[in-house]
């Protein structure tokens, strides 16, 4: 059972009885002990952040609080890609943490030279998606056999990019040529097998670096995993073998669930996926890998069409529930606007931004959109909230400088805001105000009516 | 139930029997009991007996059983001396009735006299009988008509159908009746007759068009034609409800509560249309007889009455027409037919896009309230025959002499009427007023009560707007969107000095009552509370139990406006939850509410306290006014208002704790609630009350400075809320602590929090 | 280490549906789909059942719409023309079901009549044998004229009638208690809304299993998680025993895949878009496949590409 706030507290400085002088003394980055325990209690903090703990008091929080899946980083110059950490089956409950890795695979047989083009038009490939530049985190070399090969092979990728590795061989002496080849970085070695686990769990050690770990059962996984730790590897990824999109579906759900629901400690490791080793459709197989439960993605290939889609359903999946992903507030052109094209006013929520502007564009009617800060929500909530007032609208309308685009002065704002119109002209001397469909679907009509 | 109309009923019914027995028996000994017998234009053989009874009669000989189902519904007339209640008996002859009649047309159609001849009627649409070329009546309605029509009763378009057995008073009154039921778009299905007048001699002479296309249906100048009238009834269960024949009782029932059906009995009354009226009675559709009989007042099979005498010249009325139109408005209410109102009819747009519009002074042709006058609204509940439907009245003189940008006092006086009204309703209409007024364009309403302020622009003005355009806004909207509860609405204006003055007075006394009926209205004096799941959309596992003494925390729903709501709308978000067994009064825990959270949180919320911030508090959603949260070093909580920006002294501003506060999860020590809630007895009750109250945001301290002094006074600590500090004073624990111990808070005398 | 893996113990099941009457149900279809009765989430084959395989509807119009992706165009080519061509073109394509929606107004700008409606929902039923769902354009009122024409043309073939929402769905639950067919009941993304339109059909005593729940979904990057999300919701309430919720649910990630600027614009795009075609299909792919996962029984789609693909996935899943 997990411990509530107010439990964790009592046994926090500020909670002690008298209290520790050390009582809401903020070092943990949060303003009070109070606030600190709410936090861990809801599995936003961590334990260690407060150095003023007893050791008994930790002891008993240790067990509430350690992550039911083990956050794993692979890092190397400053990027940095983390799986798992996770603590909810369906994003609804709470939200996904850790947006599942992306790498691009690549064979230290396709030659150096193709490697290097290949490597570098993906490592500086960047895609815009509202507002956010989405890219590859990393790229996965995978050996043919050969240690000499392998070395050079991921010199050439690591020449060509500076982001994180993920190195596929079997033979753990090919692996020690990969991590030398691959310098300082922090990469992961894919990987372990019943095989050849005491070899790969040894460089692991040596190089601190994480470890995946291979096996057609999750008992033959699980058993792996124990002997690995025992060897003094802590940071593991599962790498169950699976061959078709079911099998990988029921697997990974296995392990979500084992992970969470039973807080099995020796298969509470993030997952990576392999999506063309388990369907001739790779695209469908990375979105299911997307969306249940994988925290690292191996792709075969490098294709813009595909990647860029894949890319944003990551995105979305991973938005948190509660926090809407939300467009920058300003001035937004549909159609190039000219001076008489009617301005119109929203809110930074995307999908209501969405909404309105295809349906502007989609009219073929040109118009100017301003979009009014009103903290990610949509109109409806925002203005109940107080975040979609005449106050904030005007200020959209002044800060935007419309005023100085535009050769009259008419903003129209959504039907379900009506209510705002009077004060709004009060805010906004010179203005009328009209007021619009409640929904972004009848705006065609609306911009119809209005020429 | 009149012993009188069990006699008449049961003669009736044992004559018709007779009679079907009689032209069944000549029928079959003519042409043999294979001949095949059908309305021709159904697929359902012969409705009502296949509805009633499952057979599907196809041939003479299937319809000889029948005769004997029906003679074996006939009970002994009652005899003179022996009282007793004859609903039972009377409504097994009305089905024997509709057995017999209905086997009557099938051997008619066999005689070739169905549908009745009638040389040189013409009608708008209609099943096209050959050999009947010269001209006939309808008889019954066939199986596309029903299925288009059927479409509109089931969608509520048509509201219901009314079946006219006889013949009116006049002419004149016939064709008023017709009228008065069209412009309501009720189907209309005439049959019967009066010493052989029927309705449909008298609306034929009168030139109205009847058939299919006008909605008028002229089945039969008999009385037995009535039965294509329940022939239609019976095949809209078997069609729309998914009923099968033989299931007479949930045949019944659907008709009942789904089909706003009745009947006008026109003239004088005999036997078989007892018999008859029985019948209809067993569908759920009330008679309205324009004669006198006796009434069968309580409801039961019917909805509301069974049986309604109008003697037609008694009704008040200044003339015929007057009384025709009543009679058909008392019919609709008998039977609970809805009316929607679709349009406002006033001289300006309306909709809620004008809900925002100011009127300045600049452009205003006259206000009433604000500075130097008084406006009021006042709505109250009253007996259905006090309140006349529709009907605005100005008492008073009009604005149309006073100067531009002049004032004056109004009153705005509405009164309602519906069967499931409550005065408990009233206060939650009587806001509404304030949407309703400001919908129109040009029309600014500001306020309520009697600190009401509305404004009529020039340009209202110019397009007509009057006084009495108030009244027809506030009609039109009750009905349209409070029909659930609204049956009737009546708006009188006053603007007469002394009437205002009086019925002012009688709004203050009603305003007083109210307030005190509130603070009356505890959580130990109701059974149930109510859920709000409105806010699930965004806080998917977010229930709000709202009670009397706990309003929800957005502040928009108290007890009553949840009760309401679930009346209008019973599938909604409101819903009751019965208290159930009380587990702790003190902490709030009863099994209705925990059972109801955790089913409607998905099983999130296992436990929830009504009174208590410590132990198993109640969720929030994210809309709460304010955050009530534990500062464990005071001993206490503090409350911090929406609108205040600043620190706390949890070391957190409202929007930062507004994260931990909401999305449905329940973290003792912190709470988002209604500002209401502040006042109520109840408040954390189980962890020691308002005096809790460490630190409260100002800006809470000036707008409920009112309400805090009756709080106070509960509380008999009259200076205590000088000792709660706020962001003025201090934003953090140890300033709080400070104060607290220079003004002596008692929190920190009280008993510890945890 | 033998691992003993948690297995949920769901109480509900999925409704079966079934879209489509042949001549033995008084229909003329040649084909019926049953969809539903499902014991767990989407092909966790483990712990529960999946009886019927989630379908696929192909949407044509009763004429070529002017605003369609030009891509679309090239797909289906002449057979926009004709919808019952179009039919033909679907049905080889490899639909479960048609969905036949209506244009706002035809080429000369004018509402579409009862007639029309009615004589384009014979063509259809004449063209193919598969079950045939019929979708007005979206208005109100002339919903209600079409869709009512509509169900009486096709009385008995067992059509599904969309869209019915909170604020019109009398007239069509009306029209399909009259002549024998289903509903497509659509809510905005919202677990209680759902429950609350299937309440109120039921209330119609329009039974659950002529009702397809549609929830609505946005496109990838246009709002797909929250239709994804309702989905999971929708289908674990189900799951729970909550009856409401119990019906199969269609969604359409053809339509709103294809009105996203990544698959409906090819010029004037950034280059890291990738190629148009192949952007635009996995645009639609990936939103549907996706939506299969999180619990959707029919999937509209647009694109025959796309529909091969999410055939092959289901195919794969189903043989599990």
């Amino acid at each position: 059972m997990a411990l509530s706030g107010i439990e964790i507290y009592k046994l926090l400085p500020g909670g002690l009885k008298p209290p520790h002088p050390k009582a809401n003394c903020k070092e943990c980055g949060f303003p009070t002990c109070l606030a600190f325990a709410m936090k861990l209690a809801a599995k936003q903090a961590e334990l260690a952040s407060c150095q003023y703990v007893s050791e008994e008091a930790q002891e008993k929080l240790a067990a509430a609080a350690a992550p039911p899946i083990r956050l794993i980083k692979v890092s190397s110059n400053g990027h940095e890609v983390a799986a798992g950490n996770e603590t909810v089956m369906y994003r609804h409950e709470k939200t996904f943490f850790h947006p599942a890795g992306v790498f691009v695979r690549i064979n230290d047989s396709d030659g150096l030279d193709a490697i290097r083009e290949l490597v570098s038009t993906a490592d500086e490939y960047k895609v815009n998606y509202v507002g956010m530049d989405l890219a590859v985190d990393g790229f996965a070399i995978k050996s043919t056999g050969d240690a000499a090969t392998f070395s050079a092979g991921v010199e050439a990728v690591r020449g060509a990019t500076k982001r994180p590795l993920i190195l596929i061989s079997a033979d753990a002496a090919v692996m020690e040529a990969g991590l030398k080849a691959a310098g300082d970085s922090k990469s992961l070695i894919c990987g372990a097998s019943p095989e050849n686990w005491e070899a790969m769990a040894a460089l692991a050690k040596s190089h601190k670096a994480p470890l995946t770990v291979g096996g057609s059962t999750l008992d033959e996984m699980a058993e792996l995993t124990d002997k690995i730790k025992a060897a003094g590897v802590e940071d593991m990824v599962l790498n169950p073998v699976v061959t078709t999109l079911p099998e990988a579906l029921g697997v990974w759900t296995q392990l979500r669930r084992l992970a969470l629901r039973k807080t099995f400690r020796p298969l509470g490791y993030p997952i990576i996926a392999f999506p063309s080793q388990f369907s001739a459709d790779s695209q469908i197989a990375a979105v299911q890998a997307i969306a249940k439960y994988a925290g690292f993605i191996v792709l075969d290939r490098f294709n813009p069409a595909d990647l860029y889609p894949l890319l944003v359903f990551r995105q979305n999946i991973y938005t948190d529930p509660q926090k809407p992903i939300q467009v920058s507030p300003g001035l937004y052109e549909i159609n190039n606007p000219g001076p008489d094209s009617p301005v119109m006013v929203t809110t930074n929520f995307s999908i209501t931004y969405f909404s309105v502007s295809n349906e502007v564009e989609g009219s073929g009617r040109k118009g100017w959109l301003l979009v009014a800060d009103a903290e990610g929500m949509s109109v409806l909530t925002a203005w109940a909230a107080g975040k979609f007032d005449a106050e904030r609208i005007a200020k959209t309308v002044k800060s935007t400088g419309i005023e100085s685009k535009v050769n009259h002065r008419r903003l129209t704002i959504p039907g379900h805001v009506a209510v705002l119109s009077g004060e709004l002209e009060d805010e906004l001397p010179g203005w009328e105000i009209k007021v619009g469909p409640r929904e972004a679907v009848n705006l065609p009509q609306y911009l119809k009516l209005m020429e | 139930m009149s012993k009188y109309i069990a006699t008449r009923a049961i003669r009736g019914a044992t004559g018709l029997v007779g009679e079907a027995e009689r032209m069944l028996s000549q029928a079959i000994a003519d042409k043999g009991p294979e001949t095949p017998v059908q309305f021709p234009n159904t697929a359902y053989y012969l409705p009502t007996i296949l509805g009633l009874t499952g057979r599907e009669v196809s041939t003479l000989g299937d319809l000889v059983p029948l005769m004997e189902r029906a003679r074996s519904l006939l009970h002994p007339v009652p005899a003179s001396q022996l009282w007793k209640p004859y609903l039972g008996e009377t409504l097994d002859a009305g089905v024997g009735t509709l057995l017999a009649a209905e086997t009557i047309e099938a051997v008619r159609f066999v005689n070739g006299e169905q549908p009745e001849r009638w040389p040189g009627f013409e009608m708008g649409g209609g099943t096209d009988y050959p050999h009947l070329k010269d001209g006939h009546l309808n008889g019954p309605i066939d199986d596309i008509q029903l299925r288009s029509w059927g479409i509109q009763l089931v969608d509520g378009r048509m509201p219901g159908f009314a079946a006219i057995v006889g013949c009116a008073k006049s002419n004149e009154v016939a064709v008023e009746l017709v009228r008065q039921l069209q412009q309501r778009n009720i189907l209309i299905f005439l049959s019967g007759n009066v010493n052989g007048r029927s309705i449909i001699h008298q609306l034929q002479e009168e030139g109205v068009e009847m058939g299919y296309d006008t909605y008028i249906v002229p089945f039969g100048t008999d009385t037995i034609s009535a039965i294509y009238a329940l022939g239609f009834a019976t095949r809209s269960a078997l069609t729309f409800g998914g009923m099968k024949g033989g299931m007479p009782r949930e045949i019944f029932l659907y008709n009942k509560f789904r089909v706003f059906a009745f009947v006008l009995a026109l003239g004088e009354v005999d036997d078989l249309k007892y018999a008859a009226a029985a019948g209809a009675i067993s569908y759920g559709f009330p008679v309205i007889a324009d004669t006198v009989i006796p009434e069968i007042r309580p409801s039961g099979v019917t909805q509301y009455e069974h049986v309604i005498s109008m003697p037609f010249d008694e009704i008040q009325a200044e003339n015929d027409l007057e009384r025709a139109k009543k009679m058909v408005q008392k019919a609709i209410e008998v039977r609970g037919v809805k009316i929607r109102v679709t349009e406002v009819p006033i001289p300006v747009p309306y909709g809620s896009a004008f809900e925002g519009e100011v009127v300045r002074k600049n452009d205003m042709r006259v206000e009433f309230g604000g500075k130097h006058t008084r406006a009021f609204e006042y709505l109250y509940m009253a007996d259905s025959d006090q309140v006349e439907d529709g009907k605005v009245s100005i008492v008073g003189p009009t604005f149309a002499d006073l100067p531009e940008q002049g004032a004056m006092d109004m009153g705005i006086v509405i009164k309602v009427a519906g069967r499931k009204m409550q005065t408990d309703f009233e206060p939650v209409l009587e806001r509404q007023v304030h949407y309703f007024i400001n919908g129109a364009s040009g029309i600014q309403h500001i306020g309520q009560r009697d600190i009401a302020w509305i404004r009529i622009s020039k340009a209202a003005a110019d397009r007509g707007f009057n006084l009495e355009h108030f009244g027809k806004i506030l009609i039109a909207r009750f009905h349209a969107d409070f029909g659930a509860i609204v049956d009737k609405v009546e708006v009188t204006i006053y603007t007469d000095p002394d009437k205002l003055k009086f019925w002012l007075e009688k709004a203050r006394t009603a305003y007083d009552f109210r307030n005190r009926r509130l603070a009356d209205l505890t959580d130990e004096a109701v059974t149930e509370f109510y859920s709000c799941t409105l806010c699930q959309s965004f806080a998917p596992n977010h229930v709000c139990v709202v009670t009397p003494q706990r309003l929800g925390l957005c502040g928009a729903y108290n007890w009553l406006d949840c009760k309401a709501s679930f009346q209008i709308n019973p599938t909604g978000p409101n819903q009751p939850i019965n208290k159930g067994t009380t587990i702790d009064p003190v902490k709030g825990y009863w099994s209705g509410p925990i059972e109801f959270t955790r089913q409607a949180s998905h099983g999130f919320v296992q436990d929830v306290s009504l009174y208590s911030i410590m132990e198993n508090p109640m969720t929030a959603c994210g809309c709460f006014e304010c955050i009530v949260m534990l500062i464990p070093e005071a001993n206490g909580v503090m409350v911090v208002s929406r609108e205040d920006p600043s620190m706390t002294p949890a070391g957190m501003t409202f929007s930062t704790l507004a994260g931990m506060a909401g999305g449905g999860l329940q973290t003792p020590g912190v709470m988002g609630v209604g500002k209401y809630y502040l006042t109520s007895p109840k408040f954390i009750s189980a962890d020691g009350g308002f005096k809790r109250v460490v630190w409260m945001s100002s800006i809470l301290k000036q707008t409920m400075a009112d309400e805090f002094v009756q709080v106070l006074e509960r509380e008999e600590a009259p200076g205590f809320l000088d000792q709660v500090a706020d962001e003025t004073i201090c934003t953090d624990v140890d300033g709080l602590l400070t104060h607290m111990t220079e003004v002596g808070h008692p929190a920190l005398e009280m008993d510890p929090m945890f | 280490m033998p691992v003993e893996i948690p297995k949920e113990k769901w109480t509900g099941k999925v409704r079966l549906v079934t879209l489509g009457a042949t001549a033995a149900e008084g229909g003329t279809r040649t084909r019926r789909v049953t969809v539903g009765g499902g014991t767990t989430l989407p092909f966790l084959f483990f712990e529960g059942d999946m009886p019927h395989k989630p379908v696929i509807g192909i949407e044509i119009r009763d004429r070529k719409p002017d605003d369609w992706s030009p891509l679309l165009g090239l797909a289906w080519g002449e057979a926009m023309n004709d919808p019952g061509d179009w039919a033909k073109a679907a049905e080889q394509a490899g639909a479960d079901a048609i969905v036949l929606a209506f244009n706002l107004a035809d080429a000369d700008g004018k509402a579409p009549t009862a007639a029309h409606a009615k004589a384009t929902v014979r063509k259809v039923l004449q063209a193919t044998g598969l079950p045939v769902i019929v979708n007005g354009p979206g208005q109100a009122d002339l919903d209600n004229e079409l869709l009512v024409a509509a169900a009486e043309e096709g009385a008995g073939e067992r059509l599904v009638l969309g869209l019915c929402e909170d604020r019109n769905y009398r007239t069509i639950v009306a029209a399909a208690l009259g002549h024998g067919h289903l509903v497509q009941a659509r809510t905005a993304m919202d677990v209680n809304l759902a429950k609350q339109l299937n309440i109120l059909i039921t209330d119609m005593q329009l039974p659950l299993d002529r009702v397809l729940m549609d929830p609505t979904t946005g496109a990838l990057g246009y709002g797909i998680e929250y239709g994804y999300s309702v989905m999971e919701r929708l289908r674990i309430a189900a799951l729970q025993g909550d009856s409401m919720t119990q019906c199969p649910m269609i969604v359409t990630p053809g339509e709103e895949a294809w009105k996203a600027k990544e698959s409906k614009v090819g010029e004037g795009v950034p280059k890291a878009w990738g190629d148009w075609q192949e952007r635009a299909i996995n645009w639609e792919l990936v939103t549907a496949s996706s939506l299969v996962e999180s619990g959707a029984d029919i999937v509209v789609l647009r694109h025959p590409e796309s529909v091969k693909r999410v055939h092959a996935m289901i195919d794969a899943m189903m043989a599990g």
